[in-house]
C-alpha cells in the first residue's frame, strides 16, 4: 500500500545550513509513527521541511504526499492538501483572539467539546498563544488541529511542559483525532516527536524511528524502540 | 421620544450609507445626532432627556457661559489656523454638546461631519461638556462621497469632562486621498473624571496634522488608543501631550501604526506635575513594505519625584514565523498578512460598531492589495 507520505532521500537545510541528510520514511494510512532522538538530532527540523516552514527547505530528495510531491509547495498549500502541525513553541500573536482565528478558518463549531476536553472553551476571547502557560500552548496546538481537520498531523513534543492533570486530555485528544476519519472518510496519520514517552501512555503507536545527528538510523515497533532508549539510551539497537 | 431641532433637515439615503461607515445609525438608536455637512449644521435631534445638542451659534446666544468655554482650553496664538478662527467675523460653525449633571445615558450620542462640495473648505468649532457624575458614549466621524478627493477640513475641539464625569468615545475617520485635515483637540478632565478614547485613521489622505492635549486634574483618568493605517500617499503627524496636573491623574496611551507606503510621525509627550502619577505610553509600528516611513518619538517628563512615567516604542515588519504559523493551517498569504495586521490594530469587536469594523477590514485588505 502506498504510504500517506513518503520522504525519498530527503536533505533539508536551514537557510545555507544543511541539518538533515538522506531521510527515507514512510508513515501510511491510519498510522501513528514516533520521532526519538537526543536534542540537537532535527526531529523538529524534520516536522518543519515537510510543513515547509522558513528558513527549512529540500535541497536533496522528494517528500510526496498522498502520492503528490509537495517539497516545491508553499506552506499553506500542503495544509490545504491535508497536513496539520501542533507546534513545540508556535508564536504569540497580539490581537488575534481565539475566536477570530476560528473564524477566519471557517471552522465549525463542531468542536467545542474537543475544547472542553482540553479545558479550553473559555479561550474564545485570549488571544492566540498571548501569555499562554506552557501547557496551555500545547492544549491549543492539539485543538488548533482539530479545527482544521488535516488528514496528517504532525506533533512536535505534545506533551513537553503540560502537567500531569492535562496528559490524559491531550493523549486522549490525540488519540481520538488520530483515529477518527476525515471529511474524505479517510483514516488519518500521524508522526509524533516524543521526549517523555508519556503519550504512549494514551496512543497506538504503529512504528518509532530514531534519529541521531540529522539521520534516521533506526526503525522498528514504537514500543519496543521506546523501552530501548530508556533502558540504554539514543545507542543504536543492535540486531 | 426623538426631537428634530428646528432648522435642520434630515439627512439623505446617500448620506447615511456614507456615514454608516464611520459609525452612523438611525437617529432612533441614539440619545442624540448632529451632522455637519460643509459648513452647516444638516441634521441635529436629541432622544435623551440628558443629553442636548444644537449648533454652537445657538448655544452661545442661548447659554452666556458657553462663551467662556469657546477658546478656553486652546489659546488662539497656538498656531495660524486657530488665530483665523478666533478673528473671523463669521459665526462659528460646529456643534454644541452638553450632557446634563448626573446623567447616565443609555444609547450613545454621535456627531459627524461631511464634505460634500469637491475642494470643499470645512472649518469647524466644536465645544462637549460632560457635566459632573454624567456618563455618555460618543461616536463622531467624518466622511466625504467617492467623488470627492480633494478640499480642506479643518476643526478645533473642546472637551470638558467635569467631576466624575466618564466619556467613552470612538472616532473614525474616511477622508478623500488628496485631502488636508489639520485638527486640534483639546481636553479638560476635571477632579475623577475617565475619558476611554478610540481613534481610528484608516484611509488615505494626503496630507494630516493633528494637534491633541489632555490636561487631567486629581485622580482623572485617560485611556486613550489611537489606530493608524497610511497606505500610500498618505502623510499623518500626529502630536499629542498629557498633562497630569493633579494628584493621582493616570493617563494610559496606545497608539499602534501601520504603513504600507504612506508616512507617519507620532510625538507623544506625557508629563507628571504632580505626586502619585502614572503614565503610560505605547507606540508600535508594523511596515507593510519598504516604502513608506515611520517615526516614533514617546517622550515623558517628571516634575515630581514620584511620578511613574514610562514608554515603549518599536517599529518592525510582519514577522516571518507568525506568517509561516498561520499559513500553517492552510490560510494564504494575504489573509494571514491581514489577520496580523487587524490583530496588531488591535480592532476588538467590543470597541467598535460591526459596520465600521467590517469597513476597516476591507480597508486593510485593500491596502495591502494597492488599490485603495
Amino acid at each position: 500500500m502506498q504510504g500517506t507520505l513518503q520522504l525519498r532521500d530527503v536533505s533539508i537545510s536551514a537557510g545555507t545550513q544543511p541539518v538533515l541528510n538522506a531521510i527515507n520514511l514512510e508513515v501510511g494510512e491510519g498510522e501513528l509513527h514516533l520521532l526519538l532522538g537526543p536534542n540537537g538530532s532535527g526531529k523538529s527540523s524534520l516536522l518543519a521541511g515537510i510543513m515547509g516552514l522558513p528558513p527549512f527547505r529540500v535541497t536533496c530528495g522528494e517528500i510526496l504526499f498522498r502520492g503528490e510531491r509537495i517539497d516545491g509547495l508553499p506552506t499553506d498549500a500542503r495544509a490545504r492538501l491535508g497536513i496539520g502541525m501542533a507546534f513545540q513553541r508556535p508564536p504569540s500573536l497580539e490581537g488575534v483572539t481565539v475566536r477570530r482565528f476560528r473564524e477566519v478558518l471557517g471552522a465549525s463549531s463542531s468542536h467545542m467539546a474537543e475544547a472542553e476536553a482540553l479545558d479550553l472553551n473559555s479561550f474564545d476571547d485570549r488571544e492566540v498563544n498571548v501569555g499562554f502557560s506552557g501547557g496551555e500552548i500545547k492544549r491549543w496546538e492539539v485543538f488548533k488541529l482539530f479545527l482544521q481537520t488535516p488528514r496528517f498531523l504532525l506533533f512536535d513534543e505534545p506533551e513537553s511542559g503540560v502537567d500531569l492533570e492535562h496528559i490524559a486530555g491531550i493523549g486522549g485528544a490525540i488519540n481520538r483525532m488520530a483515529h477518527s476519519l476525515d471529511s474524505e472518510g479517510a483514516r488519518r496519520s500521524a508522526l509524533i516527536i516524543t521526549h517523555t514517552g508519556l503519550i504512549l501512555d494514551y496512543v497506538d503507536a504503529d512504528a518509532g524511528h530514531m534519529m541521531i545527528d540529522g539521520r534516521v538510523v533506526h526503525s522498528g515497533k514504537a514500543g519496543e524502540l521506546f523501552a530501548h532508549v530508556q533502558r540504554r539510551g539514543y545507542k543504536l539497537p543492535v540486531g | 421620544m426623538l426631537k428634530q431641532l428646528k432648522n435642520t433637515a434630515e439627512l439623505s439615503e446617500e448620506e447615511k450609507s456614507l456615514l454608516a461607515r464611520v459609525g452612523y445609525q438611525g437617529e432612533e438608536s441614539r440619545a442624540g445626532t448632529c451632522v455637519l455637512v460643509d459648513q452647516s449644521v444638516r441634521c441635529a435631534s436629541v432622544g435623551d432627556p440628558g443629553v442636548e445638542i444644537m449648533p454652537l451659534r445657538e448655544a452661545l446666544i442661548q447659554y452666556d457661559w458657553v462663551q467662556d468655554l469657546m477658546f478656553g482650553l486652546v489659546d488662539p496664538g497656538e498656531s495660524d489656523h486657530i488665530k483665523q478662527a478666533a478673528e473671523d467675523v463669521h459665526d462659528p460653525v460646529g456643534h454644541f454638546v452638553r450632557v446634563k449633571a448626573g446623567a447616565k445615558v443609555r444609547l450613545p450620542v454621535q456627531t459627524f461631519s461631511l464634505i460634500e462640495t469637491p475642494q470643499g473648505r470645512q472649518f469647524l468649532h466644536n465645544i462637549t461638556v460632560i457635566e459632573e457624575d454624567a456618563e455618555v458614549d460618543l461616536i463622531s466621524g467624518a466622511a466625504v462621497p467617492s467623488g470627492v478627493h480633494s478640499g480642506h477640513h479643518i476643526s478645533i475641539e473642546e472637551c470638558y469632562l467635569r467631576e466624575g464625569a466618564v466619556c467613552r468615545s470612538v472616532s473614525i475617520e474616511e477622508w478623500g486621498a488628496d485631502m488636508q485635515v489639520h485638527s486640534y483637540a483639546r481636553t479638560d478632565l476635571a477632579r475623577g473624571a475617565h475619558s476611554i478614547s478610540n481613534q481610528i485613521l484608516m484611509t488615505p489622505l494626503k496630507h494630516h496634522f493633528s494637534q491633541s492635549r489632555a490636561t487631567l486634574a486629581e485622580d482623572a483618568v485617560c485611556n486613550d488608543r489611537t489606530v493608524i493605517f497610511a497606505p500610500a500617499g498618505s502623510n499623518r503627524t500626529m502630536e499629542s501631550e498629557t498633562l497630569l496636573k493633579g494628584k493621582g491623574a493616570r493617563s494610559e496611551s496606545l497608539t499602534r501604526m501601520v504603513t504600507a507606503g504612506g508616512n507617519v510621525v507620532n510625538r507623544a509627550l506625557i508629563v507628571g506635575e504632580a505626586p502619585g502619577t502614572k503614565g503610560y505610553l505605547g507606540c508600535d509600528g508594523l511596515k507593510l513594505t519598504d516604502e513608506g516611513e515611520i517615526l516614533s518619538m514617546p517622550g515623558v517628563l517628571a516634575k515630581t519625584a514620584d511620578a511613574q512615567l514610562s514608554h515603549e516604542a518599536s517599529v518592525g515588519m510582519i514577522s516571518e514565523e507568525k506568517m509561516a504559523y498561520l499559513m500553517s493551517t492552510g490560510m494564504d498569504e494575504d489573509a494571514a498578512r491581514d489577520l496580523i495586521v487587524q490583530g496588531f490594530l488591535n480592532l476588538k469587536e467590543q470597541e467598535l460598531p460591526p459596520t465600521v469594523r467590517m469597513a476597516l477590514e476591507k480597508m486593510i485588505a485593500a491596502a495591502r492589495s494597492g488599490s485603495m
